[in-house]
């Protein structure tokens, strides 16, 4: 085990861990632009290059083990000249086109020249010139004249996607990347070679020239696209998400996110139930909850079926069975959710639902055994209500024939469709951007969903549904029912 | 009672009261703001205009005029509706008929020639009181009532020192008619003084016109109204109503103006120049011109006192009445007859 | 310790009490003013304002414009600068793409002239002298909230060519 000294401070680590690792852990900060702590070591920037006692000249901290003995200076002023003169020549060609550059505001190139270099371009000759805005694939653009050659994005296509599809062609100033020929950047993780891109060459099209990046603020959530439940973070500018960037999760996926988990919010932005309606017309949402409240215990007695989907935070499935049980005693309930799809051996699960984990942990809990959809279907007519959480049902058709049979139909969801088309009572209810609760995804990982956006319209947690409705049956939820969140 | 009379003394009522009077304070109305805004280095109202012709804003009365005729009269809930469209009136009325004893010229130029003179403006020009007082009451709004019994006290206060501030001038000159007043005010003192009313009784003129702008309620007097800020008697009144307060209270102007320039500087007097009003001819238009002129400068003066002084408090608008001029008043009545005893 | 320092009212003996010396000299002042204007009219400062209109200074800020560059196309790269500068929050841009090396442009640029103070702000902060506020044009009042919504054909009605280089000079 290695014992070395950092700017004074000692530390002791696992053999083979570079320099700039053990200096993070100190929280001494090298400024870097290749080294990426999820990706292979390339050492091409040089712009982390640190004074030790066993070199006689400045080395690549990010490349560099940690030896026994090691004596490593951050700051000397062999050091601070030596990160300048990288970014000086780093900046020879650069456009410094930040005007227009969507990484502006969250750049480490920007950063550190402001850090470290901090002085007019000394390049009195024109500058190279290379391509911009250049199409690599359906998500990814890319511009050769910002770019600093870090390969970052080459080591994510070939270490995280494992889909080497970007490559580095020509050398010294003309270098840049590339695809192949006859070929794009479209493996499902695409997006995350403009995550790691330290400065603007590589971005998405979903948030280019969309929004500057210092007007949004963040928002750390987790998407609920996959059971896989990927720590994301939204960022917000004007009460609208303007894109979804991963956020680091070492227990579930690491710096990582999929193209389409990131691009999930698009879903959410058209076709929302915003407003109550009964029977079709719109109306208002006290009167919503009052006129459920009066025919739901009447139902109790042909039953009530409530289906529950696995997009609902735990918070919420505890207080819905609550509030229904005590309107109809009798009530069953089942479980739906969205279709099973593809799964890789990266971060995609094949349960497209977020908390299938978490809503079963809760109904065991609270004496619940779901009956199967299935079950429920083929009784339908009989039944006094039927209630449907969630529009993400695989089976939405089957369900909405149920609903059109059952004479007390109420659907609570966020979107619109065949779910909504066919219920009497349908209630809006909050995105997963505007949702607060718990979700617990496939491996068991308890995780907190944060509200991004305030919900539209008459939007409420499904919680504050059932909450409202059991205060209406004049049994209000025990503390014990209601969410830890603050919903709605 | 001939028909020679009747027709004369229309035919005086419709000049002196009518023309002279009454357009003269239409003009006033010009005068006032134009003057303000000069004193103040702006321009003015200027905008009014009969086909393209501005006349340094001359028209802005007659637009007031016609505002005032085409505007909504409001009458508040729960007024008095008689008394509040009396009260105008009663505001209006005394202050034309105290023309009536004015002399604008020598000989038969004056519309009655009562023995009573002042006595006669005195008790008629108490009535304005009453323009006040129901204007104020029959609002039915407590900002009007407060503003009329200001005003109503006010006016209680200062007529008694305005009252004995002219007994010093019936005691020189040895009669109440102004008839009278002016042509004794054609004597010269030591041969060459005229003796107008202002040489023999200069604080006499002092106290009278402090005493009779307070009569008149304008700035520094102005507690009653306070136009600016603190509302008064009229403030319910719009349209006609408050043009008639308006107009009276220039009129007020002029008989103020009309009076001291009686008593005080002689009347229709030229100094040195037929002194017994017999002379007749281009001497009598002279001396009515003349008489015009003293009246116009005494309104200019009063204006110019208004858009100098600031307006007093009201505790030192009641005791400068009572603590001040009330003494100062009969210190002056003193005096003129201690000096009458040992002159005469 | 604040220091205080005791102004002693002036004594109100009887020559000030008595008024007339003050009112006197008060008189004098307003009839200087008086019979001055009335002759010559020196001391009147007012302008006669529909017909006669002063001229602005020369750093009047008043409705913005967008300045265009030598090919009559719109200098601004929707950078975002003004409206993140902006204390009113009043801007609001669409970015979009084009195809020549200036690559972003405003597909639409809003400035709610209700919610803008006009302090100049985005002015400064304008990396490409693409919008200024130097029309000498006043936010005129407008009957509805939509009318004050200026957008970026009228921000370029206003507006002229400007050559400076853009990002500036930097030496």
């Amino acid at each position: 085990m290695p014992t070395l000294t950092i700017d004074g401070r000692e530390i002791t680590v696992e053999p083979g861990t570079r320099i700039i690792e053990a200096a993070d852990r100190l929280g001494i900060d090298i400024p870097r632009f290749c080294y990426h702590p999820g990706l292979p070591v390339a050492g091409n920037c040089r712009m982390c290059l640190v004074d030790t006692n066993r070199s006689p000249k400045p080395v690549a901290s990010c490349w560099d083990p940690c030896q026994d003995g090691h004596v490593v200076v951050t700051n000397s002023p062999r050091v601070l000249e030596a990160r300048r003169a990288v970014l000086e020549y780093i900046l020879l060609n650069h456009p410094v086109d930040c005007p227009i550059c969507d990484q502006a505001g969250e750049c480490d190139l920007q950063d550190l020249y402001f850090a470290h270099d901090h002085q007019p371009s000394r390049h009195p000759f024109h500058k190279h010139h290379k391509d911009k805005a250049r199409v690599l694939g359906p998500q990814i653009i890319y511009d050769a004249e910002r770019c600093i050659n870090c390969t970052r994005c080459i080591r994510v296509c070939e270490e995280v996607a494992k889909a080497p599809q970007l490559v580095q062609v020509q050398r010294g100033e003309r270098a840049y990347i590339d695809v192949f020929p006859g070929t794009q950047l479209d493996h499902p993780y695409s997006m995350c070679t403009a995550d790691v891109c330290p400065v603007g060459a590589l971005t998405t099209r979903d948030f280019r020239f969309k929004c500057r990046a210092w007007l949004t603020h963040g928002i750390q959530t987790v998407c609920g696209e996959c059971s896989r439940g990927c720590g994301i973070r939204a960022d917000v500018y004007r009460n609208a998400v303007q894109r979804l960037v991963p956020r680091h999760n070492p227990d579930v996926n690491q710096y990582w996110a999929c193209d389409a988990g990131r691009l999930a919010y698009h879903r959410f932005e058209t076709g929302r139930v915003s407003a109550v309606r009964i029977g079709g017309a719109a109306a208002d949402y006290a009167k919503g909850v009052r006129d459920v409240a009066e025919a739901l215990p009447g139902a109790d007695a042909r039953g009530v079926v409530v289906v529950l989907t696995p997009w609902m935070t735990c918070e919420d499935v505890g207080a819905v069975v609550a509030a229904v049980r005590s309107a109809a005693p009798g009530a069953t309930f089942a479980v739906g959710g969205a279709a099973p799809g593809i799964q890789d051996d990266i971060l995609v699960r094949a349960d497209k639902n977020p908390n299938r984990n978490g809503v079963a942990k809760v109904l065991a809990d609270l004496g619940v055994t779901p009956v199967a959809l299935d079950a429920v279907l083929s009784q339908a007519p009989s039944l006094g209500a039927l209630i449907v959480c969630g529009a993400e049902q695989a089976k939405a058709e089957a369900l909405a024939g149920a609903l059109a049979a059952v004479p007390l139909s109420i659907v609570l969801a966020a979107l619109e469709g065949p779910l909504t088309a066919a219920a009497r009572f349908v209630f809006p209810t909050t995105s997963p951007y505007e949702a607060d609760g718990t979700w617990v995804n496939e491996s068991g990982v308890t995780q907190r969903v944060r509200r991004a956006v305030e919900p539209v319209g008459d939007a409420k947690g499904f919680e504050v549904w059932a909450s409202d409705l059991a205060d209406r049956l004049g049994t209000p939820l025990a503390a014990r029912d209601r969410a830890i969140g603050g919903n709605p | 009672m001939t028909l020679t009379f009747v027709l004369l003394t229309l035919a005086k009522i419709l000049g002196f009261i009518l023309v002279f009077c009454v357009i003269l304070a239409a003009i006033l109305t010009w005068v006032e703001r134009k003057m303000s805004s000069i004193i103040q280095d702006r321009i003015g109202p200027n905008r009014a205009e009969i086909l393209g012709f501005r006349a340094f804003g001359l028209f802005h009365p007659i637009a007031d005029m016609i505002k005032s005729f085409t505007k909504e009269e409001f009458v508040p809930a729960g007024a008095s509706k008689t008394l509040f469209f009396l009260a105008p009136a009663f505001a209006l009325v005394p202050t034309l008929c105290a023309f009536a004893v004015v002399p604008f010229g020598p000989g038969d130029l004056v519309i009655s020639n009562l023995d009573s003179g002042m006595l006669f403006v005195f008790a008629i020009m108490g009535f304005g009181i009453y323009g006040v007082t129901l204007g104020g009451w029959a609002s039915a709004s407590n900002f009007a009532m407060l503003g009329a019994l200001r005003g109503a006290a006010q006016m209680v206060s200062y007529e008694v020192s305005m009252g004995l501030n002219v007994v010093g001038i019936f005691a020189v000159f040895g009669s109440v008619s102004l008839t009278a007043i002016v042509g004794a005010q054609g004597h010269l003192l030591w041969g060459w003084l005229p003796m107008w009313g202002i040489v023999v009784q200069p604080l006499g003129f002092v106290l009278f016109l402090v005493a009779a702008m307070a009569e008149n309620k304008r700035a520094p007097f102005d507690l009653p109204e306070g136009e600016s800020e603190i509302i008064g008697y009229f403030v319910e009144y719009s349209a006609m109503g408050f043009a008639t307060f308006m107009l009276s209270e220039f009129l007020e102007v002029i008989v103020i103006a009309c009076i001291a320039a009686t008593l005080f500087f002689g009347g229709w007097q030229i100094p040195w120049l037929d002194p017994t009003g017999t002379a007749g001819g281009w001497i009598t238009v002279a001396q009515v011109a003349f008489f015009a002129f003293k009246v116009l400068f005494l309104c200019w003066f009063q204006m110019l006192i208004r858009w100098t002084v600031p307006r007093f408090r009201y505790d030192q608008v009641m005791s400068l009445g009572w603590k001040v001029l009330l003494p100062l008043s009969l210190a002056n009545i003193l005096a003129t007859a201690v000096v009458l005893a040992l002159v005469v | 310790m604040v220091k205080v320092k005791v102004v002693e009212r002036p004594p109100a003996d009887l020559v000030v009490q008595s008024w007339l010396p003050e009112l006197w000299k008060g008189m004098k002042v307003s009839g200087r003013h008086f019979f001055v204007n009335l002759l010559t009219q020196k001391g009147i400062v007012t302008s006669q304002y529909p017909e006669v209109k002063r001229a602005y200074p020369p750093r009047f800020r008043g409705k913005h414009r967008l300045m265009r560059r030598e090919d009559g196309s719109v200098r601004c790269v929707a950078c975002f600068m003004c409206s993140t500068a902006c204390p009113a929050d009043c801007i609001s841009i669409v970015a979009g793409q084009r195809d020549d090396e200036n690559e972003k442009f405003p597909v639409t640029f809003e400035v709610d002239f209700i919610k803008c103070v006009f302090c100049g702000m985005c002015e400064e902060a304008c990396p490409c002298d693409a919008i200024r506020l130097d029309s000498g044009v006043h936010r005129a009042p407008a009957y509805t909230r939509k009318e004050e919504l200026n957008g970026k054909e009228d921000l370029l009605s206003l507006g002229s060519l400007s050559v400076a280089r853009q990002g500036g000079e930097f030496k």
